[in-house]
């Protein structure tokens, strides 16, 4: 449907232009052909109006041949314009003649003839105008939608950057923390403070890291380090850390808070779902120009899939989205009671901001 | 009293707390579920302050398997969970949200103390602890000293038996004391489909539905099984499977 057609105030006043040209329309038959003004007007007021209606098919023909298409779309729309106007100059000797047959108006045959040839000959250049004013109200609805794309991909990117963020500061780890705290207060004063030293200094890092665009491996990976710090209170011996990390990786630059949200989840999920907890393990190596980071830990094989896996993994699927990366993918992979997963990112980060090759 | 708590902080605080109390002994300290309802039913203690999140089996879970009479009096401890929380004021259980000091420990102990024999359902509780549209997602059986917690993937078919469902899972057979509606209402009703007034189906292991006669069918599970439908069961099947 023609967008003219989507309100009855647009189509008034596009009928009254329509009218409007009638006159000017009504003064050329004059000169072709010479007639009263009540003649003339008679016919070319319903053939204005008709051909406004008529010329309005550009815009189909423009949507069928974008520009783009090259010299293609400016056959298909000088073919239309012929067929437009020719349709138009038949539909009006039709109506010609029944003027002249019911009313006697007209300036008999041979004027006819001249009047109808004539109509044909402005009708193309009138439709050519049609298709360039569709072909410039397409492209500006078009740049129009690209606008608004673009600042919707904005927001759903600072809405993962959000969720990130509230996801890293999840409550039960703030509550935990908290009671970890509590409990070392009595027995272990110095403890305590350690602690709270250490919790402040994640939260710290957290709101750091997460307002900016890239940061250091080595900065991300100080950051998975104060969280492990406080869990390992929490979990005393269940929880273990090898860390196998190539010191090459550590200069690469990375998108902040997506490694600490994998190790959350291999916690949350992993070690914290099993009696006797294990090995957490953590990997960082260069594989080319690709930077391959991975978090693995051991499930219970026995164990159903616990509601809410995932909500850590959705979150950096969403931000690697969000940061509309086609190089950077995240795998998760579960197999003989252990869960990896795998997230590979250019080595040099985003926008190759720079990072030393190892 | 015992104390239920997967993390040794945790542990050591309410042991420091109690410990100060002159009226407390602590007769168990237990780092999971498994511990808890061993300890609990050997030491039969006054009162467990039991932690909801643990590993494989949780503080409902355990409560579930007790079976003890009188029930010990039981103080939940969480750190956050909406749904548990909602659960605890509908059943009018004692709770202490982590972190806690002296004055609301005592509060709770009094409270406790106070309530003692009015127990609340355990499966009920845990139902209404998971939260709305959550359905059950393992099944902690007790069978003598031995536990079993079975994923409902696993569960092949439900059959009520008196007072006691029979769990049939891979050619084992456990008994679990709790009306069969109530399972049923807990479990996904996608996957698992009351067939007869006796039976709950896994519509996995279902391999085909056979007429005997007229309005009058039985289901054949994938082992082989046979196991009676009545008519509105046989509905439920099919509005399930399409």
């Amino acid at each position: 449907m023609h967008p003219l057609f989507a309100r009855a105030s647009r189509l008034a006043f596009y009928a009254a232009a329509s009218l409007a040209g009638g006159v000017l329309l009504a003064a050329a038959l004059r000169l072709v052909a010479p007639q009263p003004w009540l003649a003339a007007l008679a016919l070319a007021l319903p053939a204005s109006l008709l051909y406004g209606f008529d010329v309005l098919s550009a815009w189909w023909v423009c949507r069928a041949y974008p520009l783009a298409r090259g010299p293609r779309s400016i056959v298909a729309q000088l073919a239309a314009a012929l067929v437009a106007s020719g349709l138009w100059t038949a539909a009006v000797a039709v109506l010609a003649g029944a003027l002249a047959r019911v009313a006697g108006f007209g300036p008999g045959q041979t004027g006819t003839l001249r009047e109808l040839g004539a109509l044909f000959v402005i009708g193309v250049p009138v439709y050519l105008f049609s298709a360039v004013v569709h072909y410039l109200l397409l492209a500006a609805e078009a740049s129009h939608a690209a606008e608004r794309r673009a600042l919707e991909s904005q927001v759903s990117a600072r809405d993962a950057e959000l969720r990130a963020l509230r996801a890293q500061l999840n409550p039960h780890f703030l509550f935990n923390s908290l009671n970890s705290i509590n409990a070392l207060v009595g027995a272990d004063p110095e403890g305590a403070r350690r602690m709270c030293e250490r919790l402040g200094d994640f939260l710290r890092r957290t709101l750091a890291l997460g307002a900016r665009e890239a940061v250091s491996l080595s900065d991300e990976l100080a950051l998975v380090d104060r969280y492990l710090d406080i869990e390992q209170v929490r979990f005393g011996e269940r929880l273990r850390v090898e860390r196998h990390v190539d010191p090459g990786t550590l200069e690469c630059r990375v998108p902040p808070l997506l490694l600490q949200p994998l190790v959350e989840n291999a916690i949350k999920h992993g070690l914290a779902e099993s009696l006797d907890g294990g090995a957490l393990r953590l990997e960082a190596r260069r594989e080319g120009g690709r930077l391959v980071l991975a978090v693995e830990n051991p499930v219970d094989a026995g164990g159903a899939a616990r509601p809410g896996e995932g909500v850590g993994l959705e979150i950096v699927r969403r931000r690697l989205a969000a940061l509309g990366s086609d190089l950077a993918r995240l795998e998760v992979r579960r197999t003989d009671g252990r869960f990896r997963a795998t997230l590979e990112l250019p080595a040099d980060g985003p926008g190759g901001a720079g990072g030393a090759r190892g | 009293m015992v104390i239920v708590d997967d993390e040794p902080p945790a542990r050591a605080l309410l042991r420091e707390l109690l410990g100060a109390d002159p009226g407390v002994t602590i007769v168990g300290e237990c780092a999971n579920g498994f511990e808890a309802v061993r300890t609990i039913t050997e030491q039969r203690p006054d009162l467990v302050f039991l932690d909801v999140q643990m590993p494989k089996l949780d503080g409902f879970e355990v409560l579930e398997l007790l079976e003890l009479d009188p029930a010990p009096a039981v103080v939940f401890c969480t750190a956050y969970d909406e749904h548990a929380l909602r659960a605890f004021e509908v059943h009018a259980v004692d709770y202490l949200l982590k972190p806690f000091g002296r004055e609301r420990l005592a509060e709770a102990l009094a409270r406790a103390r106070a309530r003692r024999g009015e127990a609340a359902r355990p499966t009920a509780l845990a139902a209404a602890a998971r939260g709305p549209g959550r359905p059950l997602e393992r099944i902690a059986i007790r069978d003598g000293t031995q536990i079993h917690v079975i994923p409902v993937e696993r569960v092949d078919l439900i059959e009520a038996q008196d007072d006691y469902v029979a769990i049939h899972e891979g050619g084992k057979t456990h008994l679990k004391h709790q009306p069969l509606a109530e399972l049923e209402a807990a479990l996904d009703p996608a996957r698992f489909v009351r067939i007869h007034r006796s039976f709950i189906a896994n519509v996995e292991r279902i391999a085909r539905v056979e007429l005997l006669a007229k309005d009058s069918r039985v289901v054949v599970m994938r082992d082989g099984r046979q196991v009676p439908v009545s008519r509105s069961g046989h509905e439920r099947l099919r509005a399930v499977l399409g």
